[in-house]
């Protein structure tokens, strides 16, 4: 019975300007949505001679992987694809390890009030201040520690900023894993160590590897940093395609391929997970 | 995030290892966020050119702060950056929340296209402002080319000085609506349902239901989305860095990009410290006075 109830009631709150304003709009969402990406992904395999053509040609009947290729021949991007990936990855692996004995010490460790309302407050501020603001002082103290160009300067800022978010979701996670058997552990002598490591943590597994994942296409998506801490061999992705525009003319295929290269892998990413990534950047924003 | 319980007896290991958690965090953040945050403040006061260490750091007081308001460019930056911060957002709530609204059933099409509205938001902002400047061509572009298929004439998204601030944010409102969408949208479903059906058996009809009900639901939500939103659109760089880098002349030039044109590229690190701290107290004031005004509303609320 309520099933059939639930039949009759689909689409009737999003009819609520009209069904034909409803699917004139969507559909100009879905356009102009998709449109841009199967753009990019038939730049990418089209010719040089074609992405010139006048007019341009929408649907490519010759195809190449070339521009692939000289993605990785010409213009040396599997040095910037590493960075990125270890930028990425480290950034993860830190940030969630770090994040989590900060959550859950946070939550159930034996912390003065003062501590965590301050530092819970300085996770709030952190969160919302703006990257640039930092950026010059960071470039002159890393020139200072000869730490330019070194993706390790990378994954230290990366970390820092990803960690406050990290830290707020990661909270909320401890606090609904089930205390009892956190008491339990007690009973029976565990230290905290113990608890973390044993009982607590792998109840919050999931909440781990969503936050990873947010984390993770994060900083693969990083440029702030990147543009100013790296200079040739620290260089991720994200600075290697915006030097197509700025140093190379209109490469336009190679750059293509390299937008690719960065888009697929976080769009596959994300709607494996999709689930965990709505709820992960609902509660990023909206949490306190 | 306090967890009271009577039953809990911490040993010294126990306090000590909640300490040792906190570690590796706080000196991260103290490494990579507080002290440069300071050595910024530092640098504000003094004059110092990255590309000349003959010249020693010195001090020079306040002098970087009064240029600061003489200085064209930046006011220019100010305007542009406010200008596209008050435009940005404004267009993206009302499609966003529309969006929200027309996806907030369980319907075959609103899953889909909530699948599909999720593509720009995991998108790197560099990559979209690439990808959009090569659609954008004024000869070579896709755009231009429909354009003129429906019989305007081609238009110079990015080397028109009035159009540009606007070709960014348009950019900025595909890749940005969907974040609002996404929130919103969660709002709305945690609405209880049974809420919906009994106004739906008292007859009223959808609009109804989405002013009546659903928008003063979950307009907090909707405030913080918006808040959220006018914070990040000061932090505007990867997009103008591909796509115009600030010009054409000081055309798109935003905050960020003018402190990394200032700090990195003319190497004017004392002055480009100067208007750093300038912008980080203008937006601590802006969450400062958000707070305030949501908790005021929470108050009302309750």
């Amino acid at each position: 019975m309520a099933r059939s109830l639930k039949k009759e009631n689909t689409s009737y709150l999003s009819n609520f300007l009209g069904t034909p304003i409803r699917v004139i709009f969507l559909i100009f969402l879905l356009i102009s949505i998709l449109f841009p990406l199967y753009w990019l992904i038939t730049s990418a395999v089209k010719f040089e001679k074609d992405y010139f053509a006048q007019p341009p040609i929408i649907f490519p009947l010759k195809i190449t992987g070339i521009n692939f290729i000289e993605l990785f021949t010409r213009y040396g991007a599997l040095r910037p694809l590493i960075n990125s990936l270890l930028i990425a990855g480290f950034t993860t692996l830190f940030s969630v390890i770090f994040g989590s004995l900060a959550a859950y010490s946070l939550v159930n460790g034996c912390l003065p009030k003062k501590i965590k309302v301050i530092l819970s407050g300085w996770f709030l501020i952190q969160k919302m201040y703006p990257a640039i603001v930092v950026a010059v002082p960071v470039f002159y103290v890393f020139s200072k520690l000869r730490l330019l160009d070194n993706i390790s300067s990378l994954i230290i800022m990366n970390t820092s900023f990803n960690l406050p978010l990290v830290i707020i979701l990661l909270v909320g996670f401890y606090i609904e894993a089930p205390y009892e058997l956190e008491e339990q552990g007690m009973l029976e002598g565990c230290n905290l160590f113990q608890r973390y490591f044993f009982i607590t943590t792998p109840m919050v597994k999931a909440g781990l590897i969503a936050v990873g994942m947010l984390t993770f296409i994060a900083s693969w998506n990083e440029f702030l940093f990147g543009v100013i801490l790296s200079v040739n061999k620290a260089k991720p992705l994200t600075v290697t395609i915006a030097g197509f525009i700025t140093d190379m003319g209109l490469r336009w295929g190679p750059m293509a391929a390299m937008g690719c290269l960065i888009i697929i892998p976080v769009l596959l990413l994300m709607w494996m997970m999709q689930r965990d990534f709505i709820s992960g950047v609902s509660a990023g924003a909206l949490k306190e | 995030m306090a967890r009271h319980n009577v039953s809990i007896r911490y040993s010294k290991l126990d306090i000590a290892y909640s300490w040792i958690f906190l570690m590796p965090v706080i000196i991260i953040l103290f490494i990579a966020a507080f002290i440069p945050l300071l050595s910024g403040l530092f640098l504000s006061f003094n004059e110092y050119k990255l590309n000349m260490p003959s010249i020693p750091m010195h001090l020079i007081g306040l002098k970087n702060y009064q240029e600061l308001f003489k200085d064209e460019l930046f006011l220019n930056a100010l305007r542009n950056n406010t200008l596209f911060a008050v435009v940005s957002v404004t267009i993206e709530m009302i499609l966003g929340v529309m969006f929200a609204m027309m996806l907030s059933d369980d319907d075959k099409l609103s899953r889909f296209m909530t699948t599909i509205v999720l593509i720009p938001m995991v998108i790197a902002p560099v990559a979209a402002g690439t990808l959009w400047r090569m659609m954008l061509d004024r000869t070579y572009g896709v755009l231009n080319y429909f354009i003129t298929l429906l019989g305007f004439s081609p238009v110079s998204w990015l080397g028109d000085p009035s159009i540009a601030i606007y070709t960014i944010i348009g950019v900025d409102i595909w890749q940005f609506t969907p974040y609002i969408t996404i929130l919103v949208l969660s709002s709305i479903k945690a609405i209880p349902k049974s809420l919906f059906d009994s106004a739906r058996v008292d007859g009223a009809s959808s609009w109804k239901l989405f002013s009546k009900i659903i928008l003063p639901m979950s307009s907090p939500v909707i405030i913080v989305v918006m808040m959220l939103r006018f914070i990040d659109a000061f932090k505007v760089f990867d997009t103008v860095f591909v796509m115009t880098q600030g010009g054409p002349g000081n055309a798109t030039e935003m905050l960020p990009t003018y402190i990394y044109q200032q700090g990195i590229k003319f190497f004017r690190v004392g002055y480009s410290s100067a208007i750093a701290v300038v912008f980080v107290i203008a937006m601590s004031l802006i969450s400062y006075g958000y707070n305030r005004f949501r908790a005021a509303q929470l108050r009302r609320l309750n």
